[in-house]
C-alpha cells in the first residue's frame, strides 16, 4: 500500500478548520501517531486515554456483538475524531475502533482534550457537527443493512474506502470484508467475483484494485451518494 | 401537550422550531429511504428527546419523528434550548450523554437489522417500547410494526403469532399485551440488553430517582451497575 508522506502534515479537517489561536494552543499537546493496519484505537468499555484526529488512513467503528465478531457501522477518516465518548460525557463507550487503512493521526490526551473543548467553542461546535454526521452515517448503515444486497454494499464499501485512502488500490482480505459487511465469506466471494467479471474491480491475494470507478458507483446502493454528500 | 397516535412531529428535511421531551408519549425515529421506504432507527420515550439536531448544530432533521404511542410531552423553543445548552453544566451534560445513548441504539439497530431474525427484532422492539410505557398494553397494528422494522407484514404476523403461542404476548384487535416480560427477554437477541445497559450507564444515575417504579430497576441495569464511573463535567 502506498504510504503517503503528505500525511505528516496536520491534515485533519477538524483541527485545520480551528481558529489559528485555538490551533496554536492545542498544537503542543498533539502527538503524531502512526495508525497501523489492524490496530485497535478504542476498546469497548475501557477508558479512552487519547483522542485521535486522523490525517490520513481510515478507522472502522464496529458494533457491539458477541465475542469475536465485528460488524462495521461507520468509517471515520480525516473529517473526524475518535473516540467521541469523553466529549459526550463518559470516559468509555461500547464501540470498537479498528484501523482499517494505514495512515497518520494526531492524538491528544483525554484530559487535555477536555480542557481544549472547554476553551474552544469552535472545537465544541465542530465536534457536535461531526457527532451528528456520524449518527447519520450509522443510521444510513442501519437502513443499508436492512434493504440492500451484498453486491451493492460491497460496491459502496469499496468506494468509501477508496475515497478515504485516496487510492484505487488497497489491501483487504475476504475474511475482513465478510465481517465488515456482516455476511458470510461465500457471499463476499460471489459478489466480488461478479464485480470482477464485469471488469469493475480486480481482486487477487487480498489486494483490491478498482478498475472502473464510474461503473462501481453504478453498482453501489444510493447510500454511497447520500453519505458522500453528507461528509462534504 | 398531548400527542396523538400517528402525529408527525417532524418530516425529514423539516426546519425544527422546538425540541420535544416526551413524558408519556413514545416517538419513533424513522429513516426515509430514497424510494420512500422507511425503517425505524431509534425510539424516544420519557427517557429521551426529539430534536437533537437543534443542539448538534443543525436546523433540519434527517429522520421523520412520528408518535407511535399517544401521550404527553413538553417542548421548548429552539432559541431557549440553544441558550440553555450554551450555559454548559448538567443540562448540556445530560443532552450529550443522551446523544451517546441514542448513537448506541442506532448502532445496535444496524447490527440487529443485519444479523438477527425478524422474531428477535420484534422482541427487541417490544422490550424497548415496554420500557417506555406505563402499562403492559401497546396499541399497534402489524402494519405499523412492519413499517418500523422495515420488514413485510407477514413476517411480523408470523413472529407475533409464535410469541403468542409461547404465551409471551397477547395480540388482539391492534393491542399488544405483555404477558411474560422475563420470557420475552430470554428469547430476544442481545441487542436489547446492550442498549438498555448502555443507557443506564450513561444516564441511569441521574434518572433513577425520577422514574416510576415499574421502569426504574430494569433487570439489566441492576446487574450491570457494579462500577460507578466518574462524570466529566
Amino acid at each position: 500500500m502506498p504510504f503517503d508522506a503528505r500525511s505528516d502534515v496536520l491534515a485533519n479537517k477538524i483541527l485545520t478548520t480551528l481558529p489559528a489561536a485555538d490551533l496554536e494552543r492545542i498544537k503542543p499537546k498533539l502527538e503524531r501517531f502512526e495508525m497501523v493496519f489492524g490496530a485497535t484505537l478504542n476498546t469497548p468499555n475501557q477508558i479512552a486515554e487519547h483522542i485521535y484526529f486522523p490525517d490520513s488512513g481510515m478507522i472502522s467503528l464496529l458494533g457491539t456483538l458477541g465475542e469475536g465478531s465485528n460488524l462495521e457501522i461507520s468509517i471515520v477518516a480525516s473529517e473526524g475524531a475518535i473516540p467521541l465518548c469523553p466529549f459526550l460525557g463518559t470516559p468509555s463507550s461500547p464501540v470498537r475502533a479498528l484501523v482499517q487503512g494505514h495512515g497518520i493521526a494526531h492524538r491528544i490526551k483525554t484530559a487535555d482534550f477536555l480542557d481544549e473543548c472547554r476553551a474552544s467553542p469552535e472545537l465544541t461546535r465542530m465536534l457536535l457537527h461531526f457527532t451528528r454526521s456520524l449518527m447519520l452515517q450509522i443510521s444510513q448503515c442501519a437502513v443499508c443493512f436492512r434493504f440492500h444486497m451484498i453486491e451493492e454494499r460491497l460496491a459502496r464499501w469499496l468506494l468509501m474506502s477508496a475515497d478515504r485512502m485516496e487510492s484505487n488500490e488497497f489491501l483487504m482480505t475476504q475474511k475482513t470484508l465478510s465481517s465488515m459487511l456482516g455476511v458470510r465469506r461465500e457471499g463476499v466471494t460471489k459478489a466480488a467475483s461478479h464485480l470482477q467479471k464485469l471488469g469493475i474491480i480486480q481482486y487477487s491475494r487480498g489486494k483490491i484494485h478498482i478498475l472502473d470507478r464510474p461503473q462501481l458507483e453504478g453498482a453501489a446502493c444510493a447510500c454511497y451518494a447520500i453519505l458522500s454528500a453528507e461528509t462534504q | 401537550m398531548q400527542l396523538p397516535l400517528g402525529k408527525v412531529l417532524y418530516e425529514s428535511g423539516d426546519k425544527m422550531s422546538h425540541i420535544y421531551f416526551p413524558t408519556t408519549a413514545i416517538i419513533s425515529l424513522l429513516y426515509i429511504m430514497e424510494n420512500g421506504g422507511t425503517a425505524e432507527i431509534g425510539i424516544a420515550g420519557n427517557n429521551g428527546l426529539i430534536g437533537m439536531a437543534l443542539y448538534m448544530g443543525g436546523e433540519t432533521t434527517s429522520s421523520r419523528a412520528v408518535v407511535q404511542s399517544a401521550g404527553g410531552a413538553v417542548r421548548m423553543t429552539a432559541a431557549d434550548l440553544r441558550a440553555e445548552f450554551a450555559r454548559g453544566g448538567l443540562f448540556q451534560n445530560l443532552l450529550l450523554r443522551y446523544t451517546q445513548s441514542l448513537m448506541t441504539q442506532i448502532s445496535q439497530t444496524a447490527v440487529c437489522n443485519r444479523l438477527h431474525s425478524i422474531q428477535q427484532q420484534l422482541c427487541r422492539w417490544l422490550l424497548i417500547n415496554h420500557d417506555q410505557l406505563a402499562a403492559d398494553k401497546l396499541v399497534m397494528t402489524h402494519d405499523l410494526i412492519a413499517n418500523m422494522l422495515g420488514v413485510r407484514r407477514e413476517g411480523v404476523t408470523h413472529a407475533a403469532g409464535t410469541l403468542q403461542e409461547m404465551g409471551i404476548i397477547k395480540y388482539s384487535r391492534g393491542t399488544i399485551t405483555m404477558l411474560d416480560r422475563k420470557a420475552l427477554e430470554s428469547v430476544a437477541c442481545e441487542c436489547y440488553q446492550v442498549v438498555s445497559t448502555e443507557y443506564d450507564r450513561l444516564l441511569g444515575e441521574y434518572l433513577r430517582t425520577n422514574l416510576p417504579d415499574r421502569i426504574a430497576p430494569n433487570s439489566a441495569s441492576v446487574r450491570q451497575r457494579t462500577v460507578k464511573e466518574k462524570v466529566f463535567t
